[in-house]
């Protein structure tokens, strides 16, 4: 057994369920705007302080969740001794590496491309409604690029404890 | 007529999902038997 299996059980309860928290929010995103519409001026009409705040705490209990899900998944690699060759795509690690790479990019596209422009959307940030409209666009895209990136993602989590004879 | 990317709708994302897995899937089965 590779690492401390008390912490790596550890690490991976906490794991998944920071990641079902995150992607079940995107999920849920999903089946609310199964196709994209685009926003009206209706749509931002101003919203009450306690609406506000609600809005921003649910916003809140998926971010911070995808830098927990980030960071146990990289303890469990460190603890196996798997970091290098996982992010390095070496031998049967590349097969959780390919997931841990798909999952950085979720988190930067998260926290570096949709957050800045959410922000302005549902009005955290002052804008124009001209300028909460382009941001719509680009929030929907960067969510539903993650709806896609997470399909691989759980193939590749899922067959690196479970799958490797697919690899053979 | 203004481009749409196929993940606009919520099955074309779940279809885009799954071609990314299958040529993810070749490239990972190349990769651990080099």
């Amino acid at each position: 057994m590779l690492g401390n299996p008390v912490l790596g059980a550890l690490l991976r309860w906490v794991h998944f369920v920071a990641a079902i928290i995150w992607i079940g929010h995107n999920y849920v995103n999903v089946i609310h705007h199964p196709r994209y519409q685009p926003l009206t001026l209706d749509d931002l009409a101003q919203r009450s302080e306690r609406f506000m705040v609600l809005l921003y705490r649910e916003h809140a209990m998926f971010r911070y969740p995808s830098i927990v899900v980030w960071l146990t998944g990289v303890g469990m690699l460190w603890q196996r001794h798997w970091l290098s060759d996982a992010f390095a795509l070496r031998g049967y690690q590349a097969v959780i590496g390919m997931g841990s790479w798909i999952g950085t990019i979720m988190v930067l596209n998260l926290w570096l491309i949709m957050w800045p422009h959410q922000k302005k959307v549902l009005g955290f940030v002052p804008a124009s409604p001209e300028e909460r409209i382009r941001c719509a666009r680009i929030t929907f895209l960067s969510a539903r690029t993650n709806t896609v990136l997470s399909i691989p993602l759980l193939f590749f989590m899922g067959a690196a404890e479970h799958g490797l004879v697919l690899f053979r | 007529m203004k481009f749409k990317p196929p993940h606009d709708s919520a099955w074309g994302a779940i279809v885009c999902g799954l071609v990314l897995t299958a040529i993810l899937f070749q490239i990972v089965r190349l990769l651990v038997k080099r």
